[in-house]
């Protein structure tokens, strides 16, 4: 299986992405993303069925986190550094869209409004899936930290087979918090995270 | 530390959009709704120094006052939230005054001025473009000639030389002004040594400090930095303890931190300077001096200032036995008709006692505009038409000179007035253009405070409104009109700004001019040693310094001085809700204004706390509720400055009278705040003090403690001492209640080694030196800063409910005999973290608990607002939000100074210190990152990092290494209500007094 890895180099307005293809031989300006066949991400027919709230672009992890492989922390860059797990700028996207279209009409439709949001200095304002109460601090790297760069599932869900992200877990209950700092013996200490 | 490393890219947040995602996260309310649709609105272009969840800290320079600290601004997310002490400035070496703090209530002020405003035919203020607003003021230059004038409140640097140059080209007159210009003091050092400035003093090298009305922990020339000074001279750390005598008519908070009061008569501290020095200069008074002190007996000087002879003997006697002492004068509180007289004393008295050179350091050249002499030639140029467009910066004339000065009525008369500034204050509102410039927190700029310190400012984040740099404002008229303007040719004021520093480079001798300038804005500025102080000697003048008995400004009984605000300052802090919540450190009165009179003048007069008097005086009337003060004078009463604004914004208008009303035109080179008579008398009509004072006295509780320099010197404990004085250290308990108490001491220990507390944890805690502490509070703004506390406003605080988690408390001593009047002791009062506390148990939702590493912890989201906990409190540190106070403290845009790191608390919820709680954990979580532990001081609590006099010490007492577990081993320590065994995790190291003289 072959792995991509994205290096941007020299990231400005202009927004060039390099593409390297690892593990084989580089490819130049304009890379062909073929996916292998086993994880292609399903085509979306009904996206009122989906679940979860409905995006102003139908970004879709299951293409860009599952199909294609990125990791999380290519997009989501500050989340083993800070608190905030850190959402892309409309910059990163277009590192890769200013020379990726889409493949079918459906992809096309929404990377045209990503390059129009770009072009008009319009950030695209996300619905937010995941919100913790103001009054708990969740720190994000220390918990990257202790579980791993792929622990992001343990409370997110497999986001990389979801068309659109949806809420797994009711991450503003406690419980589900205590639950897991019972298990692996840490903290239940209130102001570790009330304060 | 200050993420200076990238200064350039300014341009490029021009793209950015706030990330709403977490600067929106501090604003709402801890409310358990998460159904709202949220959103997250990414930037459009990363900033590349913006971590979001991470702190960005700017260096940069503060301009609250002309003293000119170093400042590091923490910004999150695109916005300033706090403002610290930077510690490699010179000038203020990583402290920060209140004032200094409250910059950031500046910034987000919601009276700022929004867009460029022109009057109206109607009168009224309208709003119109920039390009509008530029070619009018444009317009008008050219057809004025050399008909313009500028008033300015900036401080030295490039841009006040930019602005004479500027001024210069059209031929007009350029005047530097602010209300406290230090004119005493400048006119007496050319009189005494022919130098026209303003020394630095090296208060920390002092043995012996003799201040004539200087109030210099307040307002005097350079308050932090004199304060770090004083509390390394005055307070106790194995050695001796400088001597501090205050001499003047009232005690101010620099006052109260003396060792001893000599109450003068108003106005004439001269007479005793001059006896002093004469005392120190015995038979032998130095040549050029003549026989100029040798009238000015101690006897003559009793006479004069009503202090015995034999005091003044003694004082002068141990001045000269101390080497080096220093003598300072020049407070506005003493700036009488007679205040050049008594500076000009006071440096003879320095010159005799050969401070000058060691503690007097002429060559730093201290910051000070042109005074109210170049006032005074503006005001007759404007008398004689010469004044066609007037353009002015920063300055408020009309509010902060007495109205008897006319200033009002003859700007009316200037054809054409531009105001640049950031609020529509009283010079403002009678402009015709007002163009909103800038804050420092929005604009490149540099400072030069003092000779070899070159200070920075930076834009740290995208300015608030539509305004400009003042720099950019002088750029763009200039474009735009040409002509005589046309020379000025920068791209922007930026550009121009780095231009100089390029040839600050290049005169350096530095090989890279982009690296100089990024260490420059990096370490803050540019700072070179100290000079070494320049040599003085006496001119002809000094044989002239004489005294002249006071003359007063009206006949009637009492005089009156009007003194700086330790907090409002002239007037231009009152718009900050910060400065005016936080409580004036004397009186304790926070909100609005107030008349202090003597408990003796309130006897005779029948007067009582709050009952409002008249003053008049022979150019005014005012009234304010009465204040009794037992550090005032009998034959004085005294106000505050800077209340009774009828412009500057909705937080300042209609708070209190302005004091200036009563004083006449000024009169000579400077406004005489102290020369006027003012008869008071009832109105019979009543206001309610709003004080934040509870019981002012100890009543036996040993609260804020205290031992004599010699069982300090001896290390002896506070108890050893007590007993060896033979007086009872505080109402013991009696044999059988100490038992009791013994036994369930003993149990709540050995519970206190059950569970999780056994394991190895931190256990955070401090330590307050009491004979560091002057009462000043900047720990207390940096609280509401860091912690999102509430400020409330007058009506609330009458009711008591004032939320500040950390406060000052003033207690009154009385002296041994009752003539004598009490002196003060201050004590920072706190969440004291008790070890057994009584907040814990009483709670029924377990919201107040003790947490793992020592901490008295309170869980907003479970407090149900029993207020148990606060009842049972002995330090009554618990706050309790009795009302919406979130939705009315931060009026838009201030709710952008929230810390996003701390809970906003909602109605209902019992708050208090955390000990900084989210440090603590943002510290804690960076450690662990990097897999390691926390080292000792790599963080620190917002009252231990502001505090200018050093003396709060915050750390892990379970690391034997830290500099707290030290301090506590400190003789002097002891715990506040340490009978009720309550195992506070603060420790307060008890005041060291000199002993009283007869």
């Amino acid at each position: 299986m072959r792995t991509l890895g994205f290096v941007i180099g020299g990231v400005g307005l202009s927004g060039l992405a390099v593409l390297l293809a690892l593990g084989g031989e580089t490819t130049a300006a304009q890379p062909v993303l073929t996916p292998p066949d086993s994880s292609a991400a399903p085509a979306v027919v009904d996206t009122g069925a989906l679940k979860g709230p409905r995006q102003p672009i139908f970004f879709r992890h299951d293409i860009h986190a599952g199909q294609f492989k990125i990791q999380c922390q290519y997009c989501h860059y500050s989340v083993a550094v800070s608190t905030e797990p850190g959402i892309p700028s409309i910059q990163t996207c277009m590192g890769c869209h200013l020379v990726v279209s889409g493949s079918d009409s459906g992809a096309k439709t929404e990377i045209k409004k990503l390059r129009q949001a770009w072009n008009e200095k319009k950030p695209v304002e996300w619905v937010r899936v995941h919100t913790l109460a103001r009054f708990a601090h969740f720190p994000h790297q220390r918990h990257i930290k202790a579980l791993g760069p792929s622990a992001c599932t343990t409370c997110h869900g497999d986001v990389s087979r979801m068309p659109q992200v949806f809420k797994v877990n009711n991450i503003n209950n406690m419980g589900f918090c205590v639950t897991c700092h019972l298990e692996r013996k840490v903290t239940r200490d209130c102001s570790v995270c009330h304060y | 530390m200050p993420d200076a490393d990238r200064p350039a890219g300014m341009d490029r947040r021009k793209f950015l959009t706030v990330l709403g995602a977490t600067s929106g996260g501090a604003l709402a309310l801890s409310g358990c709704s998460t159904s709202r649709v949220e959103k997250l609105v990414p930037y459009l272009v990363q900033s590349e120094d913006q971590i979001p969840g991470i702190p960005t800290w700017y260096a940069s320079t503060c301009t609250e006052c002309e003293a000119g600290c170093g400042v590091h601004v923490r910004t999150r997310e695109g916005r300033a939230v706090k403002l610290e002490g930077n510690p490699e400035h010179p000038v203020n070496q990583g402290k920060l005054c209140s004032r200094g703090q409250a910059a950031l209530q500046g910034l987000y002020n919601p009276g700022r001025v929004k867009t460029p405003l022109a009057r109206k035919p109607d009168g009224s203020f309208g709003p119109i473009t920039w390009d509008d607003a530029i070619a009018r003021l444009a317009g008008k230059l050219a057809p004025a000639g050399g008909k313009v004038a500028v008033l300015s409140g900036a401080g030295p640097g490039s841009f006040s030389d930019f602005l004479a140059e500027w001024t210069a080209a059209l031929g007009g007159k350029l005047v530097r002004w602010t209300p406290f210009d230090h004119e005493p003091v400048r006119a007496a050092n050319r009189q005494v040594f022919g130098l026209d400035q303003l020394p630095a003093h090296d208060f920390a090298n002092a043995k012996y400090i003799l201040s004539f009305g200087a109030d210099f922990l307040e307002s005097w020339l350079s308050p932090t930095e004199n304060q770090r000074g004083f509390a390394e001279a005055h307070g106790f750390s194995d050695g001796d303890v400088a001597k501090f005598v205050y001499v003047g008519a009232r005690r101010d908070l620099t006052g109260l931190n003396a060792d001893e009061w000599l109450s003068v008569k108003p106005g004439t501290e001269a007479a005793l300077a001059l006896a002093v020095a004469n005392v120190v200069a015995g038979g032998n008074p130095p040549a050029g001096l003549g026989s100029a002190l040798a009238q000015f007996t101690p006897a003559f000087a009793a006479q004069e200032t009503g202090v015995p002879a034999a005091v003044i003997e003694r004082v002068a006697r141990e001045f000269a036995a101390a080497k080096p002492g220093l003598a300072v004068a020049g407070g506005i509180g003493a700036q009488h008709a007679g205040a050049t007289e008594l500076c000009a004393a006071v440096n003879l008295l320095n010159y005799v006692a050969g401070n000058v050179g060691q503690t007097v350091r002429f060559g730093a050249d201290l910051p000070a505009g042109d005074g109210y002499a170049g006032m005074a030639r503006l005001e007759a140029a404007m008398d004689a038409g010469e004044v066609g467009v007037l353009l002015v910066h920063e300055a408020n004339p009309v509010y902060a000179l007495p109205r008897a000065s006319g200033f009002a009525a003859r700007l009316a008369k200037v054809p054409y007035k531009v105001a640049v500034g950031l609020f529509l204050d009283e010079t403002a509102a009678a402009c015709d253009l007002v163009l909103p410039a800038h804050h420092a927190l929005e604009r490149w700029d540099d400072l030069a405070p003092r000779t070899g310190v070159r200070s920075l400012m930076q834009p740290v984040m995208e300015p608030v409104f539509d305004s400009h740099a003042p720099g950019d404002i002088l750029l763009l008229v200039a474009k735009k009109a040409g002509g005589l303007l046309g020379k000025f040719t920068d791209a922007s004021w930026e550009a121009r700004l780095r231009s100089r520093w390029q040839a600050l480079a290049a005169e350096r001798n530095a090989s890279d001019a982009g690296e100089f300038w990024r260490g420059a804005l990096q370490r803050g500025g540019l700072f070179d040693p100290a000079p070494e102080p320049t040599q003085v000697s006496l001119t002809e003048g000094a044989s002239e310094v004489t005294y002249t008995r006071p003359a007063f400004d009206g006949n009637a009984a009492l005089v009156f001085l009007a003194y700086p605000h330790p907090m409002l300052h002239d007037g231009r802090g009152t718009n900050k809700p910060w400065l005016l919540e936080n409580a004036d450190p004397v009186t304790k009165i926070t909100w609005h204004s107030w008349v202090e009179l003597a408990p003796e003048t309130a006897r005779r007069m029948n007067v009582e706390n709050g009952e409002i008097l008249r003053l008049t005086s022979p150019h005014g009337t005012i009234e304010a509720p009465a204040y009794v003060y037992p550090g005032l004078r009998p034959d004085v009463v005294a106000m505050p400055l800077g209340f009774g604004h009828t412009a500057y914004g909705a937080f300042a208008q209609g708070r209190g009278v302005n004091a200036l009303d009563l004083l006449g035109a000024p009169k000579g080179e400077y406004v005489a705040y102290a020369s006027t008579r003012v008869a008071a008398e009832k109105t019979g009509a009543w206001k309610k003090l709003a004080t934040v004072e509870g019981v002012p006295r100890q009543l036996g509780r040993g609260i804020a403690e205290a031992m004599p320099v010699a069982a300090a010197k001896q290390k002896l404990s506070l108890e050893e001492y007590h007993l060896e004085a033979h007086e009872p250290e505080h109402e013991f308990n009696p044999p059988l209640e100490v038992q009791a108490l013994k036994g369930w001491s003993e149990s709540q220990q050995r519970m206190a080694t059950k569970g999780d507390y056994t394991r190895d944890l931190p256990k955070w805690g401090m330590a307050i030196d009491l004979a560091r502490c002057t009462g000043c509070q900047a720990c207390v703004t940096a609280c509401y800063a860091e912690n999102n506390i509430p400020t409330i406003g007058e009506q609330e605080i009458l009711k008591g409910r004032e939320m500040t988690w950390m406060r000052i408390e003033r207690y009154w001593e009385d002296a041994e005999t009752p003539d004598q009047p009490p002196s003060a002791r201050f004590i920072p009062m706190l969440c004291q973290h008790c070890a057994n506390a009584p907040c814990e148990p009483v709670c029924p939702v377990y919201a107040a608990y003790h947490t793992a590493d020592g901490l008295n912890g309170q869980v907003y989201n479970r407090c149900v607002g029993t207020r148990y906990c606060a009842n049972n409190c002995p330090y009554k540190v618990r706050y309790f939000n009795w009302y919406k106070y979130n939705d009315l403290a931060w009026p838009e845009p201030l709710n952008l100074q929230l810390n996003p790191d701390v809970t906003v608390r909602a109605r209902g919820v019992m708050e208090k210190c955390t000990f900084c709680i989210q440090r603590i954990r943002a510290t804690q979580n960076q450690a662990r990152v990097e897999s390691r532990g926390i080292r000792d001081g790599e963080f620190t609590t917002a009252c231990a990092q502001a505090c200018p006099s050093d003396a709060i010490v915050f750390g892990n007492m379970m690391d034997p290494e830290s500099r707290v577990a030290a301090i506590k081993q400190d003789p002097r320590g002891y715990h506040v209500l340490e009978e009720i065994n309550t195992r506070p995790a603060i420790t307060y190291l008890a005041k060291v007094l000199h002993p009283v003289e007869a």
